[in-house]
């Protein structure tokens, strides 16, 4: 199975225009199940349609298992009906006039795969994917989960190395999801298939990907897997897009650049904090705070602002004078709105960042549980 | 990382490197391909024929350089003079202008008058019978111009040029020739054919129209009159203007009528002043007109463009799925159908009635038994010397009607699948100013009337020009000349097909493995089967009532049934003829019915495109 690398990506539309894809490097190890993960618009599409070619770079290189396929420095280009990857488009793109039998048989017709072959591979995959009862439905006779198999059956027949899959589970309804998750992780299992699916849902990524790399504005900001990406977040961007609820931000320094004023949460926390580095903000995961009744040592009082069930957790607001942070817990809160109450902020709880949002590595700070 | 410094020095300037990247992705891309050929195919088809009349009007034609003293071929002001400032201006010019212009006006305010009533009629109350007039009063509009201005001669002829008499004349009653001939004609039949299109349009908007506005209106206060002409008429003004312009546009260009009604008392208009001048090899005068005509609907359509973009900002008013809510006319209901059954009568059953009866009566206007027969038809043996046979057995008949089918024909298949080519290089040209190109080159032939066209086209391909043999004469002149003046209507139906279906099919089968040419017999041309069939009946309908492309490029051995009819009424065999013309009526008349099968589309829709 291929393994894709992406060296220093470049995807400019028009000329004037801020590139969608700017130097990106990106390697997808053989066999890997990777997601790209990223808000709507930072170019996640753009980077999945240029590996399959449907799409050129602009610059950079785009190799799979080590041969360019499409490299602006030495002028090589394959085209995609050359380069045997598998695409699943976020809207599926079926072809409305075939039935969901001769979509998927349409690859291997191209390869000339002879007709008994072909029929067994087809309804093999068509029964894996569980479409084998709308063999002969036409696409626009089937629900939208029942299509994206078929998307997915028709490019899962002629066994791809490379599957790029577009916004997998966004179009699906909840049970749907889980199901086609599921369905996801036994053909990753299965086929060994290298797998780079396309995200702006950190729920769909955090649960599918082995590795995930989180974008941003064209530009890659991060790359491991779910677990490093949520315990130690590269910088602000990432710890903020990563995490529900949001992480808490407390800057050190007010807008213009100064000290923050002496009652806020900001300086309090920065007294604490080594002097001679030169922090912004200080970020903690709502699940890091610890709540304590009575004002036990270091602890800063709060006032409870309200409490929102999220349905088998809570979100505690809290209030220190202007600031507020938000405080998640699974188990049923004991405190009440208006309740005055002390907070620990550990300091291996708290992510540092510097002003340009980079993280800081301080020994003892940033090891948050999860890591 | 140590390689990546040196292998920067060695390498080329980036700009090469670029080119060449370019150049590797374009290989793979057949559209840029596709977009320059059919572009310089259509430079050569269209623009150039309208270069070379532009050329004809200031060079010195062959024949005229004794009188000129001038080389042939050198430069000459000489045409420009005669036909805008000599004493032959009035004739050439002036008068035709007059009279090409008060028909359009007139014609344009009786349909749009006319048009609108049986618009709001239909849409906006719940007069009789509303469900089938919709449908009733359209036929009109599918049948050719020349199939009313037969009927009326069959009717209103009279001695003034000889043959048979029309009917009236018969029975006695001597019609005037301003009855009969010239302007009132002209614009009665062009305001029958024309009303069905306002109808169409000015109904689309009246339906697209949320009612809910009006509703709000009435509630503030406002009564039907307030309502209509300060909510309703503004909004559907685009509409409105928008079919007035198409209309001039047509007008101006219309041949058919002014050359049946017109040319017996002299009564000129621009198209039949081109047609004249060019039958009397006055090429040079009729390169001056052609680019007048030509100059005069670039204008109208200029302005129709401008119009229709000012409009765009409050086109978007549609509401979706709005109520219908109509007026109750009350026991008016019955009586105010009497307006569309009378214009059925007149626009749909009266003409075709008459022009069948005149197949089927040997003397005109005589109502008695023995004088109706079927030998028009069927018979064989007939008094008529150049034909015996009934048209149905007349191989005569049969010859122009393939050759019809073979010329229209063939000259539709391929302009559909042009324009489907034109769609998909268009919106897949990776060098997207060529497309652009295209689609106007494409596009121009729909500022140019046909009549001017043709001209254009004679111009052009009369004689041999480098590899290109003279075309005059052949069927490749006629093809080529239809494909040209379908292109407008074809490449864009091509460009809204390919536009809804997007790129995703066709990238689909890309990553699946096909390339170009699979991708377009497997996805491309099965999934735009429905669309293409409609790009090829449409101009397959359009050229079989087409009069003003044949009756100037198509010689006797390339009658199409049009000529031939027209050939039939020359020699005075008016039954022969108007059946002829019944027949293209039908074929016309089914066509549309099919195409609206096929599409799904509602009529309204296909013609109004
Ligand atoms: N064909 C295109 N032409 C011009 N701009 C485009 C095109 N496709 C995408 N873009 C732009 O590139 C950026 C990234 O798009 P995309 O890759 O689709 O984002 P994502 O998939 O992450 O939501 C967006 O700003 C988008 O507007
Ligand atoms: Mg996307």
């Amino acid at each position: 199975m291929p393994e894709i690398s992406l060296h220093n990506l470049v995807k400019a539309y028009g000329k004037s225009a801020k590139p969608a894809v700017d130097g990106v490097n990106l390697t997808v190890a053989d066999g890997e199940f990777m997601c790209l993960l990223g808000p709507s618009g930072c170019g996640k599409t753009t980077i999945l349609r240029m590996i399959a070619g449907i799409e050129h770079a602009s610059g950079g290189t785009i190799a799979i298992d080590g041969r360019p396929v499409d490299c602006v420095e030495r002028g090589q280009f394959v085209p995609p009906e050359k380069r045997h990857v598998g695409l699943v488009f976020q809207n599926y793109a079926l072809w409305p006039h075939m039935t969901v039998a001769r979509n998927v048989d349409f690859g291997l017709r191209l390869q000339h795969v002879d007709a008994s072959e072909r029929e067994a591979r087809c309804r093999d995959v068509m029964t894996k994917l569980r479409i084998i009862d709308y063999a002969d439905r036409y696409p626009s006779q089937l629900s939208g989960g029942q299509q994206q198999r078929v998307a997915l059956a028709r490019m899962l027949a002629v066994n791809p190395g490379v599957l790029l899959l577009d916004e997998p589970l966004s179009n699906l309804d909840a049970a749907l999801r889980l199901e086609m998750r599921a369905e996801l992780r036994r053909l990753h299992e299965t086929f060994g298939t290298t797998i780079v699916f396309v995200s702006h849902d950190q729920w769909e990524a955090m649960t599918l990907a082995d590795t995930i790399a989180v974008m941003e504005g064209g530009h890659l900001q991060q790359v491991g897997t779910p677990d490093e990406i949520y315990a130690r977040p590269a910088n602000r961007f990432v710890a903020e897009f990563i995490g529900n609820p949001r992480i808490n931000m407390i800057p050190s320094r007010d807008r213009k650049g100064q000290e923050t004023d002496t009652a806020s949460l900001g300086l309090k926390l920065t007294e604490r904090l080594p002097r001679d580095v030169p922090i912004d903000v200080c970020g903690i995961r709502p699940e890091d705070i610890r709540l304590c009744e009575t004002p036990a040592d270091g602890a800063l009082p709060f006032t409870v602002e309200s409490i929102m069930p999220t349905g088998g957790s809570w979100v505690i607001e809290l209030a220190h004078g202007e600031d507020r942070l938000f405080h998640s817990t699974q188990s049923r809160p004991r405190v009440r709105p208006k309740d005055q109450i002390g907070c620990l902020l550990p300091d291996e709880a708290l992510h540092l960042f510097d002003g340009s949002g980079r993280r800081m590595s301080i020994p003892g700070y940033g090891m948050s549980a999860a890591a | 990382m140590a390689m990546v410094p040196s292998a920067n020095l060695l390498a080329p300037p980036n700009v090469w490197r670029r080119m060449r990247h370019r150049l590797a992705v374009v290989r793979h891309e057949p559209a840029l391909l596709i977009v320059a050929i059919l572009t310089l195919f259509f430079l050569y088809l269209i623009v150039g024929p309208v270069l070379s009349i532009l050329g004809d009007a200031f060079v010195v034609q062959s024949g005229d350089s004794a009188r000129l003293h001038q080389d042939e071929g050198s430069l000459t002001a000489y045409y420009l003079a005669r036909v805008f400032a000599s004493k032959m201006s009035s004739i050439l010019i002036w008068t035709p202008l007059v009279h090409t212009l008060s028909i359009a006006v007139a014609t344009v305010t009786l349909a749009l008058t006319l048009g609108v009533t049986l618009a709001w009629l239909i849409n906006r109350t719940d007069v009789f019978g509303r469900r089938w007039f919709a449908t009733a009063l359209v036929v009109p509009f599918m049948l050719p111009t020349w199939t009313f201005a037969l009927a009326w001669t069959t009717i209103f002829k009279n001695g003034t040029v000889g043959g048979q008499p029309g009917w009236l004349q018969a029975m006695g009653f001597a019609t005037p020739d301003w009855l009969a001939y010239g302007y009132l004609p002209t614009v009665f039949i062009l305001t029958l054919h024309y009303t069905p299109l306002v109808f169409l349009i000015v109904g689309n908007a009246l339906r697209r129209l949320d009612v809910q506005m009006e509703e709000c209106a009435r509630i503030l206060g406002a009564g039907t009159r307030t309502i209509t002409f300060s909510i309703v008429l503004p909004l559907v003004r685009p509409a409105l203007l928008s079919a007035a312009l198409l209309i001039f546009a047509d007008c101006i260009g219309e041949f058919a009528v002014p050359y049946l009604l017109g040319l017996p008392i002299n009564y000129d208009t621009l198209s039949t002043g081109l047609y004249r001048a060019l039958s009397s090899r006055q090429n040079g005068v009729a390169a001056v007109l052609a680019v007048a005509i030509m100059t005069m609907g670039v204008i109208t359509l200029l302005i129709d463009i401008r119009m229709m973009r000012e409009a765009r900002r409050f086109v978007t008013v549609g509401g979706r799925g709005a109520m219908e809510r109509r007026q109750p006319l009350g026991s008016m209901r019955h009586l105010a159908a009497s307006l569309p059954v009378l214009c059925v009568l007149i626009g749909v059953v009266l003409p075709l009635l008459t022009l069948f009866l005149s197949t089927v009566m040997i003397l005109p206007g005589r109502f008695t038994p023995d004088n109706f027969t079927l030998a028009y038809w069927i018979g064989s043996d007939l008094h008529t010397i150049a034909m015996r046979n009934g048209i149905l057995v007349a191989p005569d008949f049969w010859i122009a009607a393939w050759n019809t089918v073979r010329i229209v024909g063939i000259a539709s298949v391929i302009s559909g699948c042009l324009g489907l080519l034109v769609g998909y290089g268009v919106l897949r040209s990776p060098v997207s100013l060529l497309g652009n190109i295209l689609r106007q080159i494409t596009f121009l032939p729909y500022l140019v009337p046909g009549i001017a066209f043709a001209a254009a086209f004679l111009s052009l391909f009369a004689v041999a020009r480098g590899p290109i043999p003279a075309l005059y004469g052949t069927p490749f002149i006629l093809m080529l000349a239809l494909i040209a003046e379908n292109m407008p209507f074809a490449s864009r139906a091509g460009i809204a097909a390919m536009t809804q279906l997007g790129r995703e099919p066709e990238d689909a089968a890309r990553v699946a493995g096909a390339g170009f040419l699979t991708r377009m017999r497997r996805i491309i041309i099965p999934i735009q089967a429905a669309p293409l069939a409609t790009a090829i009946l449409l101009p397959f309908i359009s050229g079989i009532k087409g009069v003003s492309l044949f009756v100037i490029l198509a010689v006797p051995a390339t009658d199409v049934l049009t000529t031939y009819s027209l050939r039939l009424l020359d020699y005075n065999y008016d039954q022969a003829a108007n059946a002829v013309v019944l027949m293209i009526a039908l074929v016309a008349w089914l066509g549309t019915v099919l195409i609206q099968r096929i599409s799904g589309a509602g009529l309204s829709r296909g013609l109004e495109s």
